[in-house]
């Protein structure tokens, strides 16, 4: 099953490399694979811009997503499994929710930079607006989709309102809970080149780099960038992925 | 370029005859896509004649395909077949033609000099050098300002990474001057005047005493263009003259125009005209340098200034053999 899942992508590279050769041989200049690879290489050695290297930035990009997602899941799903349990609660807020949650995070790079300044804050914030909706709405969900049968069980046994959140309400949450942080992750990582118009005061970070070599022309170069921004978000997922299996071993 | 590999796979067959016919048809009426960048009041000129109706005069029909906010951007326009002609900077036109991006032609100068570096309103400095250190900001790499930028920062004796050099764009400049998370920037005009005129900043160094006379922005057309239509891309040129001439005659009434493109108060806007060269005269010697200049900053591969300069210029006959 692995393998077939490398054919399409294989022959799509094999492709564009032989469509770049033929266009070069007619005199037109197309990057091609090996062009992608040799901006990688540009990148590890000599940096973009040059002298900023490509650890640092990756390590700069992955502070900022870190900051932004966790403040949304610490925000997001305390919020999200208030919604669902209460309808008090979901009264007062899920309108609100539902007036933001379309906006997108690019939107708010205008506002993020006079209220945070051009530092890691204004950054994290962007991050944070992509990973927070899909945080509460899941979250609301899971206790929303939970047979009330349980509650009502946990009840009739006799259980604190504590112990039906602690043992009942958020255990049953969590795997829409955890479906939510894969989400959630996803946008907060694709929100990052947003993100980075905004913390500009380090130069260094993945979303930097690429729209510096946008500055500088390098085609080769803004390929490489986003192969290292989808290996990095693959990376991300594939491990979130493997820790929501050991914590829903249970099921 | 992507970009064009796809379309020359997928759809060059079928729409090569389509765009070809559109091209052909748009030229027998004289019609040429041109760009600019946005509030960029060195490309007053391009503004003036769209007012005056000089384009129409001359028979140019002109349709605005595109106002950028950078000239890289501008440039993806280029090699996506978007535009005929612009009004760029310098910098990233050699950089897209050097790199084969695009093919362009320099039609005309627009502007000479009209940058300048900024500090805070109360800031100590008196010279460049009195930044070590500090963070400033550009409005791009490969940018004109960005050039000026490292020349400034060569004869002050200060190293690459002597300042903390960061991207901004223009309108964020002012208001990070002022909340102090920059010591300093670099842009075109009007905004050096602008951060002035709002208290937040003063002239440290006007681009002037960095590279007297250095070119700034240019009216290219793509080569394609320039070699298929070129008594109309001459057109262009004439209404550029033109207009460099009127707005140099006629400073107030030219004011008025720019306020109307850049949304700013006619005072300001004067202002930041006194900073500004308006002509239209190539200088090659100034040419040559920003190649050189470029080259050094390995920004574009090693190139021969003169050989490079006798393709990219539309008229070469100033170029020594």
């Amino acid at each position: 099953m692995r393998r077939q899942g490398l054919v399409l992508p294989v022959l799509l590279v094999a492709a564009w490399q032989f469509g770049a050769l033929l266009a070069g041989a007619k005199g037109l200049e197309v990057t091609s694979p090996l062009d992608v690879l040799r901006g990688l290489a540009d990148l590890v050695k000599g940096g973009m811009p040059p002298g900023h290297r490509l650890p640092k930035h990756v390590l700069y990009s992955l502070v900022r997503v870190f900051l932004g997602y966790s403040a949304a899941i610490a925000s997001g799903v305390p919020l999200g499994l208030a919604l669902g349990a209460s309808a008090r609660v979901r009264a007062f807020i899920r309108p609100l929710v539902d007036f933001f949650r379309p906006i997108p995070p690019l939107a708010w790079v205008p506002l993020a930079i006079p209220w945070f300044g051009i530092g890691v804050t204004a950054a994290a914030f962007i991050i944070f607006l992509g990973a927070f909706f899909p945080l509460v709405l899941n979250s609301a969900a899971g206790v929303n989709t939970l047979d009330p049968v349980y509650v009502d069980a946990a009840r009739t046994l006799d259980a604190s309102r504590l112990q039906i959140w602690t043992k009942v309400l958020v255990p049953g949450a969590m795997p829409c809970i955890l479906t939510g942080l894969r989400v959630a992750l996803g946008i907060a990582w694709m929100t990052l080149v947003a993100a980075e118009f905004t913390d500009v005061r380090e130069g260094y970070g993945l979303g930097y780099m690429v729209m510096a070599a946008r500055d500088l022309q390098r085609t080769d170069v803004v390929l490489a960038g986003m192969l290292v921004i989808g290996v990095t978000g693959l990376a991300l997922e594939v491990g979130l992925r493997a820790a929501a299996r050991r914590i829903l071993r249970w099921k | 370029m992507n970009h064009r590999l796809c379309r020359s796979l997928a759809l060059a067959l079928v729409l090569a005859p389509v765009a070809w016919s559109s091209g052909k048809a748009r030229a027998a009426e004289g019609r040429v896509r041109l760009a600019y960048l946005q509030n960029d009041l060195h490309h007053l000129a391009l503004w003036v004649a769209l007012e005056k109706g000089f384009f129409r005069e001359e028979g140019v029909s002109v349709d605005i395909a595109g106002v950028f906010h950078t000239g890289a951007e501008m440039m993806s326009a280029f090699e996506g077949g978007d535009l005929d002609m612009a009004y760029v900077g310098q910098a990233p036109a050699t950089i897209a033609e050097a790199r084969g991006r695009v093919r362009l032609r320099v039609v005309a100068l627009v502007n000479a000099e009209g940058s300048a570096v900024v500090v805070g309103a109360g800031a100590p400095y008196r010279r460049l050098g009195d930044l070590r250190g500090a963070t400033v900001a550009m409005p791009g790499y490969g940018s004109v300002q960005d050039v000026l930028l490292r020349k400034a920062m060569a004869e002050e004796g200060l190293g690459p990474h002597d300042l903390k050099v960061i991207v901004l764009k223009p309108p964020e400049m002012i208001s990070a001057l002022g909340s102090g998370d920059i010591r300093g920037f670099i842009a075109w005009e009007p905004y050096p005047t602008r951060a002035r005129a709002q208290g937040v900043g003063r002239i440290l160094v006007a681009s002037h005493a960095i590279w007297a006379g250095h070119p700034c922005c240019i009216l290219v057309a793509a080569q394609a263009f320039a070699e298929a239509h070129r008594a109309l891309v001459e057109a262009v040129r004439r209404v550029h003259v033109r207009a460099t001439g009127y707005l140099r005659a006629h400073p107030e009434e030219a004011a008025a125009v720019a306020v109307r493109y850049t949304g700013m108060d006619e005072a300001t806007v004067r202002d930041a005209m006194k900073d500004v060269i308006y002509a239209d005269e190539l200088s090659v010697e100034a040419e040559r340098e920003m190649v050189r200049s470029l080259v050094e900053q390995q920004y574009i591969p090693p190139v021969d200034p003169a050989d490079f300069l006798r393709r990219f210029l539309l008229d070469t006959e100033s170029l020594a053999p």
